[in-house]
C-alpha cells in the first residue's frame, strides 16, 4: 500500500548522484564542483550594459551590484546571506552592493548547483555551509582573478583588488562594471587561491532577505502570480492508502482533476477551490485498503513493543564492539523510550504553481529539492528536463517536508488538465493529514556502570518506521537504514562494549519523511535520557559522568569542549532557587557538537515549566554568528513545542490532528530565557539548521527527573493538548 | 457576482468575489493582489493573516469581505506609508527579526496595532499571540522594547 504517487524513485537520479538517502547519512561524493560547467561568462556577450555572469554563481550588473546565485534554498536559516558573505569576502565588496538569488534548477550533471557534499541540488542535512564554504569562496576568488586579468587586458599593467567592487593599480581604480565587456571574453581560471581577510566571515552581517520580509514584498511559494493563472486546492483520501474509485460530478464553479490518491480542484480563487474541496469530500467514492493495521498507531505500537523484546527477529547491527556483558556492571538500567509520528508543520503550507503546455513546463515552488522536480515532471508529462524551468521561491519554513515532490506533481497535473497555469495551495488540514511524518520510534536501552563509575556496556535496540524501507531504497552496504540509527552510532562516548541494533517497524504505511534532525531527533532522546538514568542510578553527577564517558585515549576534545562550555554557562552545580533543577543533554551530529542545559520548575498546575535553556555549540568556522545563534534559539523552541505537545496519531489510517489548534506552537509569553555560547573553533564549518533540536527533550526529561524523581520516557510529555490549554 | 469596494492602505479596490462570505484574507491575496498577508491555519489560531481594520488587529481569515467593506484596512504593504508602521518595520530590521519570514506580516501588524492602541515596550510583545514556528520571539521582544 504505497502512498507516494508522485515521489521520484531514487533510481531516477542521474548516475553518480547519492541522492536523498545518502545526504542524510553524511556521505561525501568527493565531486569536484565545476565552476562554470555549461554556464559561461559569455552568456551576456560583451555589452557592458548587460549584467554578466562570471561562472555559475556570480553576476555583476552595470550598476556594480553583485548577485550571488545560490544552489541552496533560503528557508529561514539565512543561507542566502551566509553564502553571499563568502563571495563578498573574496571580492572585498561593500555589503550594500551585495544581492542574493536562488539558482534555477539545473538539468546538468554534475549539477553546478548541487551541494558539493552529495551532488544533488537540494537543501537538507544541515549541509549548506559545510558543502559550499570552500566552493563559494573559491568561486569568489576565481571571479577576482578573472576581473584582474580583464583589467590587465583592458588597461595594461598590474591590477589588484580595491574595496567596494573595484580594481586598482595603485593610482587609478575602476569599478567591476567597467570590466564586464572584457571579462566576458576571458576564460576564468579553473581555480584560485582564497583570500585571508575577515571583513565578512565571522561577522553578523545583516540578512539580505530581511527588508523584503518586513514589507510584504518577499515572494513565498503561495505568493506567486502568473498571468492567466487559476487557483487550486486538493482533497486527499482521508484514509491513507485510499484511491479514487469514482469522481464526483463536476460543480459549476470548478474543474475536478483525478490525482489518484486525491482529487484536485481548480477554481477562480483559492477560497472557492478550498470550499469545493471540502464540499465534495463526502461525494468522492474511494477504494479503501482492506487492512489498515499498517496505518494504525495503536497497532503499530503493539508491533513495536513485540519487536523490542523479540529474540527471533534479526536486527541490523549498526555498530558493535567488545562484549556487552551485563555481568561486568554493578549498576544497571533497562529502559524503553517511545516517540510519536511528527508533522513538519512549517508556517507555509505545501503549495506550488505550475504552467504546463504541450512543449514546456514552468514551476514556481517553495522547494528544498530542486534536483527531483524535473524528473517528477517528466514522469507525469513526458517533458524532458531541458523543457522544465524551476523557480525557487522563499520558503515559509521547510524542515525537510519540501524536499518531496508530491505537491509539485499535483500542480503539474492540474495545470495540464485545465490548460492554464494553476497555483495549488493545500489547506492546513491537508498539510497536517498528508504530511510525510517523522517516523515513530520505540527504543530499548540496556546499559551499566561499574564500581569505578565507568560505563561498561550499552545494548541499544531502535525499532522505528523506516524511511528507506518504505521508499524501496536498497544499498548493499546498508540494507536497512543507518539513518534510523543516526545519533546512536559514531557517538562521542567511548563505550567499550556495545551493540547498536535497528529493527524496522514494518509493515508501516504511514508516509514517512525527513523531519528536522531526522534520526537524531529520536535517538538523542533515548541515548541522552539513558545515560542520565545510569548516572543517577550510580549516584553520579550526570554532566561529569558524560565527560568521563567521553574521556580516555579516544577523547574528542570538541565534545568535551562544549560540555565544559555549557557547564560554565549554566552555572552547573551551583545552587538554584528552591523548586528548580537542571538537566543536560549532548549531541555530536551534523558536523557539529552541542550541549544543552534545561532549567525547569513545576508550574502551579504541577506541570513542566522550562525556565531557561543554555546551549553551547561548536560548529567549526562560523560565518555569521548571529544566524548561528538564531538557529540555536529557533531549534530549541522547535524542540520544546515538539517535546511538550506534538504528535500525529492514526486510527485505521486516518490522521487525527489536522490543524494548529491541536498541535500547539509555543507562544510569546511561554518562551524561556535562552543563552547560546558559540565555542570558538577553526575546524571546517559544521551544520546548524538541525543541531539545536534533538537535545531539548532529553535535557527537559533529565531536569524533571532530578526535580521530581519522575522519569519521563514517552514523548510528547503532554499529548492531546490544544492551543488553548497548552 | 456581488461587488464590493475595499479600502486597503488608503486605496479603493473594487472586487467581484464569488460571495460576500469570502474571507478578507483570500480577497486580499487573490482578488486585490496583495499577497503580503499570509494564510497559516484558516481557523484564527496562528495570526499569520493579521491585518488592521480601523486600526485594530483582526484575523483576516475570519472576517468576510462584506464585513470588511467600508472599513479602513491596513496590510503589511501599507506599513511603510504609516508613521507607526515605519517605526515597527525599522525596529524589525534593526533587530533582524525574521527567519523564514512567513509569520512576520502578522507579527508586524499585531505589533503596529498594539502601538496604535497605546502600548509601549514589553506590553506590545505581551499583546502578540501569533505563532512563529521558526522561533523568532526573542528578537520580537527586543524589537518591541524600543517602541
Ligand atoms: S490564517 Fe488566520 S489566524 Fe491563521
Ligand atoms: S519567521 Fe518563520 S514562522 Fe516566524
Amino acid at each position: 500500500m504505497k502512498d507516494h504517487v508522485n515521489t521520484v524513485p531514487e533510481g531516477d537520479l542521474p548516475a553518480g548522484s547519492l541522492g536523498r538517502r545518502a545526504f542524510l547519512q553524511g556521505a561525501t561524493a568527493g565531486l569536484i564542483l565545476p565552476f562554470a560547467f555549461g554556464l559561461t561568462n559569455r552568456a551576456a556577450q560583451a555589452a557592458a550594459a548587460t549584467p554578466t555572469m562570471i561562472g555559475a554563481y556570480i553576476r555583476i550588473a552595470p550598476d556594480n551590484t553583485v548577485t550571488v546565485v545560490i544552489g541552496s534554498t533560503e528557508m529561514g536559516q539565512g543561507i542566502m546571506t551566509g553564502l553571499a558573505q563568502l563571495v563578498a569576502e573574496e571580492l572585498q565588496l561593500n555589503w550594500a552592493q551585495v544581492r542574493g538569488e536562488h539558482a534555477p534548477a539545473s538539468a546538468l550533471w554534475p549539477n553546478p548547483y548541487g551541494n558539493p557534499i552529495f551532488g544533488a541540488q537540494l537543501t537538507g542535512g544541515s549541509t549548506s555551509m559545510m558543502g559550499w564554504y570552500m566552493p563559494m569562496r573559491t568561486a569568489g576568488a576565481i571571479v577576482r582573478d578573472t576581473l584582474l586579468a580583464a583589467a590587465a587586458t583592458k588597461y595594461g599593467g598590474v591590477w589588484s583588488l580595491g574595496q567596494g567592487g573595484t580594481v586598482t593599480d595603485g593610482a587609478v581604480s575602476h569599478r567591476f562594471a567597467e570590466l564586464l565587456d572584457v571579462a566576458a571574453t576571458i576564460t576564468p581560471p579553473s581555480t584560485a587561491t582564497i583570500g585571508t581577510t575577515t571583513r565578512f566571515i565571522g561577522k553578523t552581517m545583516k540578512r539580505l532577505d530581511v527588508p523584503a520580509k518586513v514589507n510584504g514584498s518577499a515572494v513565498f511559494g503561495m505568493d506567486v502570480k502568473v498571468p492567466g493563472m487559476l487557483f487550486g486546492a486538493v482533497v486527499h483520501c482521508p484514509t491513507l492508502g485510499g484511491t479514487v474509485r469514482t469522481m464526483p460530478a463536476k460543480p459549476a464553479n470548478a474543474t475536478l482533476v483525478n490525482l489518484t490518491n486525491a482529487v484536485g480542484v481548480v477554481a477562480a480563487d483559492t477560497w472557492t477551490a478550498m470550499n469545493v474541496a471540502r464540499s465534495i469530500q463526502s461525494r468522492i467514492v474511494w477504494n479503501l485498503p482492506a487492512d489498515t493495521s499498517s496505518t494504525d498507531s495503536a497497532q503499530l505500537d503493539a508491533l513495536g513493543q513485540s519487536l523490542l523484546t523479540s529474540t527471533t527477529a534479526t536486527p541490523f547491527i549498526g555498530e558493535q564492539a567488545g562484549n556487552p556483558d551485563p555481568n561486568s556492571a554493578t549498576t544497571h538500567i533497562d529502559a524503553t523510550y517511545s516517540l510519536p509520528f511528527l508533522i513538519h508543520a512549517a508556517m507555509e503550507v505545501m503549495n506550488c504553481t505550475a504552467s504546463v503546455t504541450a512543449d514546456a513546463c514552468e514551476i514556481w515552488a517553495p522547494t528544498q529539492g530542486q534536483q527531483f522536480v524535473a524528473p517528477t515532471v517528466q514522469a507525469l508529462t513526458g517533458l524532458t528536463p531541458d523543457k522544465v524551468t524551476v523557480h525557487t521561491t522563499f520558503l515559509g519554513g521547510g524542515f525537510g517536508r519540501k524536499i518531496e515532490t508530491d505537491y509539485i506533481g499535483q500542480a503539474v497535473l492540474m495545470s495540464q488538465a485545465v490548460g492554464r497555469p494553476v497555483k495549488l495551495i493545500w489547506s492546513r488540514e491537508q498539510d497536517f493529514t498528508r504530511d510525510m511524518y517523522r517516523p515513530k520510534a520505540l527504543i530499548r536501552v540496556q546499559a551499566g556502570a561499574n564500581a569505578e563509575k565507568a560505563m561498561t556496556h550499552l545494548v541499544y535496540r531502535n525499532v522505528s518506521a523506516s524511511i528507506n524501507l518504505q521508499r524501496g531504497y536498497t544499498d548493499s552496504q546498508n540494507p536497512e537504514d543507518t539513518g534510523a540509527l543516526a545519533g546512536a552510532i559514531g557517538m562521542a562516548y567511548n563505550i567499550p562494549n556495545r551493540r547498536i541494533e535497528f529493527l524496522a517497524l514494518a509493515p508501516c504505511d504511514v508516509p514517512l519523511g525527513y523531519w528536522r534532525s531526522v534520526g537524531e531527533s529520536y535517538n538523542t532522546f533515548a541515548v541522552e535520557s539513558a545515560i542520565d538514568e545510569l548516572a543517577l542510578a550510580a549516584g553520579l553527577d550526570p554532566l561529569a559522568f558524560r565527560k568521563t564517558t567521553m574521556g580516555g585515549p579516544n577523547a574528542d576534545p570538541r565534545a568535551i569542549g562544549v560540555m565544559n562550555a555549557v557547564q560554565t554557562l549554566s552555572g552547573w552545580g551551583s545552587a538554584l532557587p528552591a523548586g528548580r533543577a537542571r538537566g543536560v543533554a549532548f549531541l555530536k551530529g551534523f558536523g557539529s557538537y552541542i550541549a544543552v542545559v534545561a532549567e525547569v520548575s513545576k508550574s502551579r498546575a504541577g506541570e513542566i515549566q522550562v525556565n531557561r535553556f543554555y546551549a553551547a555549540i561548536d560548529c567549526g568556522t562560523v560565518v555569521n554568528p548571529g544566524q548561528v545563534t538564531y538557529q540555536m534559539q529557533g531549534g530549541l523552541l522547535h524542540g520544546l513545542s515538539a517535546a511538550m505537545w506534538h504528535q500525529q496519531t492514526f486510527v485505521h489510517g486516518k490522521a487525527q490532528v489536522s490543524n494548529f489548534n491541536r498541535y500547539p506552537i509555543i507562544r510569546m509569553g511561554q518562551v524561556p530565557d535562552i543563552q547560546v555560547k558559540l565555542v570558538a573553533s577553526t575546524a571546517a564549518p559544521g551544520g546548524v539548521g538541525e543541531t539545536g533540536v534533538p537535545c531539548v527533550a532529553p535535557a527537559i526529561a533529565n531536569a524533571w527527573a532530578r526535580l521530581t524523581g519522575v522519569r519521563l520516557r514517552s514523548l510528547p510529555f503532554y499529548p492531546g493538548r490544544t492551543m488553548g490549554d497548552a | 457576482m456581488p461587488r464590493y469596494t475595499l479600502n486597503v492602505n488608503g486605496q479603493n479596490y473594487t472586487i467581484n468575489p464569488s460571495s460576500g462570505e469570502m474571507p478578507l484574507l483570500w480577497a486580499l491575496r487573490d482578488l486585490v493582489g496583495l499577497t503580503g498577508t499570509k494564510y497559516g491555519c484558516g481557523i484564527e489560531v496562528c495570526g499569520a493573516c493579521t491585518v488592521l481594520v480601523n486600526g485594530q488587529p483582526e484575523k483576516s481569515c475570519n472576517m468576510s469581505v462584506s464585513e470588511a467593506a467600508g472599513r479602513k484596512i491596513m496590510t503589511v504593504e501599507g506599513l511603510a506609508a504609516d508613521p507607526v508602521g515605519q517605526k515597527v518595520q525599522a525596529a524589525w530590521i534593526a533587530h533582524q527579526v525574521p527567519q523564514c519570514g512567513f509569520c512576520q506580516s502578522g507579527m508586524l501588524m499585531a505589533a503596529t496595532g498594539a502601538v496604535k492602541a497605546g502600548h509601549h515596550g514589553a506590553e506590545i510583545a505581551h499583546e502578540i499571540d501569533n505563532i512563529c514556528v521558526c522561533g523568532t520571539y526573542g528578537r520580537i521582544k527586543q524589537a518591541c522594547q524600543g517602541l
